[in-house]
């Protein structure tokens, strides 16, 4: 008896699972593999806008075209510029504000209810409102700088190549900072008190616990949250829309900004599906790094 | 000792008193800059307590009136600022659009996951591993093939467009944030369900749902904010009212430069309400659904 019921709950289990999980493979499928490959033959031809019937085959050109571009190199520089502000910014911001979030305080409590604030809005609200306070002509951060006699008229910061990046930036970890306090708050309150009161009968100081047994724990998180903010930072593109637009010079044209004016200002689609396959690419092996990390951060752990 | 407490603790209402104000003051200066004629507003220096109050830029969101002082600055700037006037049926489409692909995420989401957590079937890893490597193409560079995509659907212009395409983004999160946490809750009740006769899905719907219920607001709460906040997509798949979202809106109200400060503010203010309320609500279970995946090993 049993071993024929056996099967037959197996094969209905089976039809179960696919049933369930089908629609979102499929889901997905449809929107990951049709535009993986439409980037892929787009790349290797020529298709502008002013001649959508012809569109030849032309091997590599796109690729060279765009690595050759002077646009390239400044845009890559550019988001360098910005990752490396923003994620040991945002990463250690989020950790300092994580350990005033884990207080018992009513300040605390009343903190943890400000902070997801930045994270709720949209970043192109949050663009539009750090594009108000850097205004030059009513701005909120110029007003300030007035009222404290710090300069004498008002500065257009987003039109000056270097402090539009930081503007930018600047906005980027505002918004940033809520999720990487609240990874590293969760993360926090992971770490079980007897690993605190053990330091502490060993006699370390907050300084020792904070090195000790704070930092190596967090580690994981850390890893995670530095891959993400890159990632993130990697694809910024709604806070430069509002903000910059690009400008001023292309000082704030970040790769995926150039990526979007090859495609939709430019309208040359076979170097914009050659860059979004470098993009990809790069992505995909700085993921591999990523996993590679993690991993052996994983068996350091155990 | 006592001392250096004491001045730990003054030390850490300063930071955090800093830190709320790093946070709040860009929220109460756009507020503030909702509820004053335009001319307050460009004062140098400016007044960090406004002293003239009105209800006009919100007014004229509303019903249309124009402010006060507002036409002596031009035919072309009272058109461009008449954009703002979509930000009501924006909203509705922006929050439409948002609850149904929480609802997706909730019905296809905690399905695919739970069967993920509990079943072995053939091409189980290779199908997980899919999904959530599906995240790595980079928005803009899938941004046509989207449009093609909804375009041969025939869907350019509607909410279905939007909710395929955040459902496609948000997705794999929710599946393997549900898919972790599932792992963690034992078994045991619900194969006590199962022998009594009942289904799996029965089992999912009358078990398991009930006992992750903070998990599921999570998941609920970041798609939704997801889908709220996404302003690429909604740019390109969108064309007029019918389907444009907030943050399009906005957006295309505020650079333009030519536009009236006050009146953006106010549909600033707008576009803040519903995520902040949203993000209020679901604090404690956004908190702790993240603390229950990241304490999982």
């Amino acid at each position: 008896m049993r071993l024929v019921a056996l099967p037959r709950r197996r094969y209905r289990e089976a039809r179960y699972a696919y049933a369930t999980v089908l629609p979102v493979v499929l889901l997905v499928a449809l929107f990951t593999i049709y535009p993986l490959l439409f980037a892929l033959i787009t790349s290797l031809r020529e298709v502008v806008l002013y001649r959508p019937w012809s569109q030849p085959f032309v091997g590599l050109k796109n690729y060279l075209d765009v690595v050759r571009s002077e646009f390239f190199a400044s845009a890559w520089a550019h988001t360098l510029t910005f990752v490396v502000g923003a994620v040991p910014l945002a990463t250690v911001l989020g950790f300092a504000i994580a350990h005033l979030l884990n207080g018992r305080s009513r300040l605390a409590a009343w903190l943890n209810v400000t902070i997801l604030l930045p994270w709720a809005i949209p970043t192109v609200i949050s663009g539009i409102i750090w594009a108000w306070i850097f205004n030059s002509s009513y701005g909120a951060f110029n007003g300030a700088l007035y009222s404290l006699g710090l300069i004498d008229s008002y500065v257009p910061w987003l039109s000056r190549p270097r402090s539009a990046l930081l503007c930018v930036l600047f906005a980027h970890v505002w918004k940033e900072v809520p999720l990487t306090s609240i990874l590293y708050l969760a993360a926090l309150q992971a770490i079980p008190d007897e690993l605190y009161d053990a330091a502490r009968v060993d006699g370390a100081g907050t300084l020792g616990i904070l090195r000790r047994v704070t930092v190596p724990l967090l580690l994981p998180t850390t890893l995670i949250i530095v891959v993400y903010e890159t990632m993130v930072g990697i694809v910024t593109f709604d806070l430069l829309y509002v903000m910059t637009g690009g400008g001023p010079a292309g000082a704030t044209s970040l790769i995926s900004y150039y990526l979007y004016n090859s495609m939709f200002v430019a309208y040359n689609f076979g170097q914009g599906a050659a860059l979004a396959v470098l993009l990809a690419a790069a992505l995909v092996v700085f993921i591999l790094v990523y996993m590679r990390l993690l991993r052996s951060e994983e068996i350091y752990a155990t | 000792m006592r001392r250096a407490r004491l001045l730990g603790r003054g030390l850490g209402s300063l930071l955090g008193l800093l830190v709320a104000a790093y946070i709040l003051a860009p929220f109460l200066w756009v507020a503030a800059s909702s509820i004053q004629p335009e001319k307050e507003l460009f004062r140098v220096p400016p007044r960090w307590i406004p002293r003239v109050l009105t209800a006009d830029n919100y007014r004229f969101v509303f019903t249309g009136q124009f402010p006060a002082g507002y036409e002596e600055t031009g035919i072309a700037r009272g058109r461009i600022s008449e954009k703002a006037r979509d930000a009501l049926p924006a909203l509705r489409n922006s929050t439409m659009v948002a609850v149904s692909v929480a609802v997706t995420n909730l019905v296809l989401g905690t399905m695919a996951a739970y069967t993920f957590s509990r079943l072995r079937f053939r091409g189980a890893g290779s199908l997980y591993t899919f999904v959530l490597a599906s995240r790595l193409l980079p928005p803009m560079a899938v941004a046509i093939p989207y449009y093609l995509i909804v375009n041969r659907l025939g869907l350019l212009d509607r909410y279905a467009a939007l909710v395929l395409i955040h459902s496609v983004f948000t997705l794999p999160f929710s599946v393997w944030f549900l898919t972790l946490y599932f792992r963690r809750v034992p078994p045991d009740m619900e194969e006590a369900a199962l022998v009594d006769g009942c289904t799996r899905l029965q089992a999912l719907l009358r078990v398991v749902a009930p006992m992750t219920a903070p998990a599921l607001a999570a998941t609920a709460a970041f798609s939704f904010m997801f889908s709220y906040n996404d302003f690429p997509f909604a740019l390109f798949v969108t064309s007029t009212i019918r389907s444009q979202t907030i943050p399009v809106i906005v957006a295309n109200t505020a650079i333009n430069p030519d536009v009236s400060f006050g009146v953006v503010a106010v549909t600033v203010v707008l576009t803040m309400l519903p995520p902040v309320a949203f993000a209020m609500i679901f604090r404690n279970y956004i908190t702790r659904g993240l603390i229950a995946v990241t304490t999982t090993r």
